[in-house]
């Protein structure tokens, strides 16, 4: 294998009739350039042209977008909603630490009136959510855990062991047999075998 | 000045030891007109050869250490994180926020530990002169840290901290359009000094003569794009002269392009290669 | 979809099995990560958890024993506007001190003595956790802390710094610059303080008897007479009762306490600074205290041949 091509950002890639712009590139005056350091990647992806990209070793700065699934940590709950640290967009851990908020309305895709925070989180839980909002200048992130797959993944209860889960709205402690309550994520067998 | 509760404080007045140097001591700089102290010509561009590393911060996302004979830098990239107040949050672009500093030792006065005006101004020349080449927008609702530590100062310190910066933030990954360079010149007279020492900045060694065309340039340049993002310049210099210190400046951007060129792949490649995914 | 998987449904099943154990927990747990985001995963979302997975097998995430010091390098005289300089790394935290003598009035108190102001600082280069401004608790003490081991260990005798009895003293200046914050800072200060204090010469100060004014001969330069090497050892308590050498910024911060025992070359003990925390039997106390004396060899070694090696021309 041929070692890849390096380059800085402002390096001249190509033409536009040559390549279409992939990540870590930009376009101007009809060429495309590398905004960032790191490898040359030329990929076809059955179109008429190959895309060319720039990649790190870690994916770039990747921040929370509309529609990511993001791992978070509930850190405080009131009855009108969640707030969370996000700590991975994907499977990409993030280094520094963005809040968002699951509001009372988006735990749940049924019987939203019915919802109540305490029910759903407890501070520490972590969580698996979709970002639905940048959120205003005021607000966080704003996020959903209104479908099947997501919510609760891993919780601990009250004696401090790690819960499993029951059902889609409880889990158990193993050690002190108590249930609680929790909006749980639910895994789709497709998925595990991914 | 109000007394600092916060530090360990030492008598109210102590004075450096260069203020009562014998007299014999001070030397007559040798009337030769070409030659520099340190062996470097003057009116050529003859930049001090840099050494630069980056990646040495464990706890910054990006960071660079340049040397530029014994001017010494140290810059560190946090971020993209969110923004530390709500009323500053930009919801289209990130925010470029930077800080520059002079270690205590780093002059040959010891500096105070507060922030003095001259640390703000630069700061803020640096931040004029980064801003062009990153690309902002594509770090909406967050802020990008760029702080800098002078270490030693031996002249043409913003030059090298915005040269320095920019290999930070290409360390930290940061999407931008162009690296961007910073080279400095002292004019004096029909002659100029390139990448200048603290003591031909300050004009320590100054031939006698015209007081004509006499200034400090430094221009903060994007090596790929042709463009100058950054220009300061001090003292009284003609038209003529300036237009052509430019143009010098932008040609010792260009000796130090391929340094940090190198600098930077080298880093990206003392990190593992990306998976194919 | 793409995300994270989470295998929770065969979990259930076997929960009557892991009812018992669930004190332990081993680190193949966090499953709700796919594998190779797995280790990155369980320590960002439980450290803690993280750390007592190595501590039971006696190491730590990065491959230390628990009483293994990271490696430890030192430069001398790098910065030529110090009269005096250091830089140290104790693994990836990095210290710098820089050493400037200034002239002043000795104290009213004291007219045959000088000053030594350390200070140390902790910039916001050094570690996001820390902001711009005025110095934060952490500089603060850590400032208190380097002076309070000055005092006590003497390692420069403030007689030495005086020039005229009631009329002229030096005022060493160390400022210490933290460069990149990982764990153990006091220890790494010292160090540097220790290395700079050696390395840095004074020029000649004499008084015109006419005009009582002092006069600097800068072409001649001395050292300054060091008394007492004062070295110190870092420890951490974790989980109450777990000892570990040299914290990283991690462990520190999951900590129960913290010990930095200062010893000198004498084997006598300069400073202990245990700021609250968990108590302590006087047992580990004498562990911790002997781990710092073996800890002085090293360090007093490495300065040592650091600074035999910067004499030597290369």
């Amino acid at each position: 294998m041929s070692p890849m091509k390096l380059c800085v950002p402002g390096d001249r890639l190509c033409s536009t009739d040559d390549c279409m712009p992939g990540t870590g590139v930009y376009l101007r005056h009809g060429y495309i350039y590398s905004s960032l350091a790191g490898y040359v990647l030329r990929k076809n992806e059955g179109e008429e042209l190959p895309v060319i990209s720039v990649v790190r070793e870690t994916e770039a700065q990747l921040l929370p977008d509309v529609g990511a699934i993001v791992t978070c940590k509930v850190t405080s709950i009131n009855p009108r909603f969640a707030k969370v640290h996000i700590l991975y967009v994907g499977s990409t851990p993030l280094k520094d630490r963005f809040r968002g908020t699951i509001r009372k309305e988006d735990v749940r895709a049924t019987e939203k009136d019915r919802v109540e925070t305490y029910k759903s989180f407890r501070p520490g839980d972590i969580v698996l959510a979709k970002v639905i909002s940048l959120g205003d200048v005021q607000s966080n992130y704003l996020l959903t855990t209104a479908e099947n797959e997501l919510g609760v993944v891993v919780a601990h209860s009250e004696a401090g062991a790690q819960m499993v889960p029951i059902s889609w709205c409880e889990m158990q402690c193993p050690r002190t047999h108590a249930k609680e309550f929790r909006k749980v994520a639910r895994v789709q067998p497709e998925y595990l075998q991914a | 000045m109000p007394t600092d509760t916060k530090r360990v404080r030492g008598p109210e007045v102590s004075q450096s030891p260069s203020l009562f140097l014998c007299k014999t001591a001070a030397k007559k700089s040798t009337a030769s007109n070409d030659a520099r102290v340190d062996g470097r010509q003057r009116g050529q561009v003859d930049v001090r050869s840099v050494f630069v590393r980056c990646g040495l911060i464990s706890q910054a996302k990006g960071s660079a250490y340049i040397e530029a004979g014994n001017t010494k830098l140290i810059c560190c990239v946090y971020g993209p994180r969110e923004t530390e107040r709500k009323d500053e949050t930009d919801m289209k672009s990130g925010r470029l926020i930077t800080d520059m500093r002079f270690a205590p030792f780093s002059c040959r006065e010891r500096g105070s530990w507060i922030q003095g005006s001259d640390e703000k101004d630069l700061s803020l020349m640096l931040l004029e002169s980064l801003r062009p080449g990153v690309c902002l927008q594509k770090y909406p609702r967050s802020q990008i840290e760029v702080n800098v530590m002078v270490l030693e100062n031996d002249g043409a310190v913003l030059a090298h901290a915005v040269t320095c910066a920019s290999m930070a933030l290409a360390d930290a990954g940061i999407e931008m359009y162009d690296l961007v360079l910073g080279c400095s010149i002292r004019q004096e007279g029909a002659t100029y000094l390139i990448d200048p020492t603290f003591l031909e900045e300050n004009g320590c060694n100054l031939a006698s003569g015209s007081r004509e065309n006499l200034g400090s340039l430094t221009v903060a340049f994007l090596p790929s794009l042709n463009q100058i993002s950054g220009l300061q310049s001090d003292g009284e210099m003609g038209e003529d002269t300036l237009t052509g210190g430019v143009r010098t400046c932008i040609e010792g951007c260009f000796k130090l392009y391929p340094v940090i060129q190198q600098a930077l792949s080298k880093a990206v490649r003392r990190k593992a290669p990306p998976s194919e995914s | 979809m793409k995300h994270l998987l989470i295998n929770l449904v065969s979990r259930g099943t076997e929960m009557n099995f892991v009812g018992f154990r669930s004190d332990v927990r081993t680190l193949d747990e966090p499953t709700w990560l796919t594998k190779n985001t797995m280790a990155a995963g369980f320590k960002t979302a439980e450290p803690l958890e993280y750390h007592r997975s190595f501590l039971k097998e006696n190491c730590r995430p990065d491959g230390r024993e628990l009483g293994e010091f990271r490696t430890t390098t030192l430069n001398i005289g790098s910065i030529s506007t110090a009269d005096g300089s250091a830089l140290v790394k104790i693994g990836n935290t990095t210290v710098m001190c820089g050493i400037k003598g200034e002239l002043a009035n000795p104290p009213v108190d004291a007219p045959n003595k000088g000053y030594i102001v350390p200070n140390v600082d902790l910039p916001p280069l050094c570690s996001s956790r820390f902001r711009p401004g005025p110095p934060g608790e952490r500089a603060q003490a850590a400032s208190q802390f380097i002076a309070d081991v000055i005092e006590s260990s003497a390692v420069i005798q403030k007689e030495d710094l005086c020039i005229v009895k009631g009329k002229l003293c030096w005022v060493l200046y160390c400022d210490i610059m933290c460069l990149d914050f990982d764990g153990n800072l006091l220890d790494a200060c010292l160090i540097a303080l220790l290395a700079a204090l050696k390395n840095a010469r004074l020029p000649e100060v004499t008084v015109n008897k006419e005009t009582e004014a002092p006069e600097v001969n800068l072409e001649s330069r001395r050292s300054l007479n060091i008394h007492k090497h004062p070295v110190g050892a870092s420890f951490i308590v974790f989980d109450d009762s777990i000892m570990i050498v040299d914290p990283t910024a991690e462990e520190e911060s999951l900590s129960t306490a913290t010990i930095t025992v200062v010893t000198d070359e004498e084997e006598r003990l300069c400073a202990l600074h245990k700021p609250g925390g968990t108590s302590l039997s006087g047992e580990k106390l004498q562990n911790c205290i002997s781990r710092a004396t073996t800890r002085h060899k090293e360090v007093r070694k490495l300065i040592d041949k650091v600074i035999q090696s910067a004499k030597t021309p290369k």
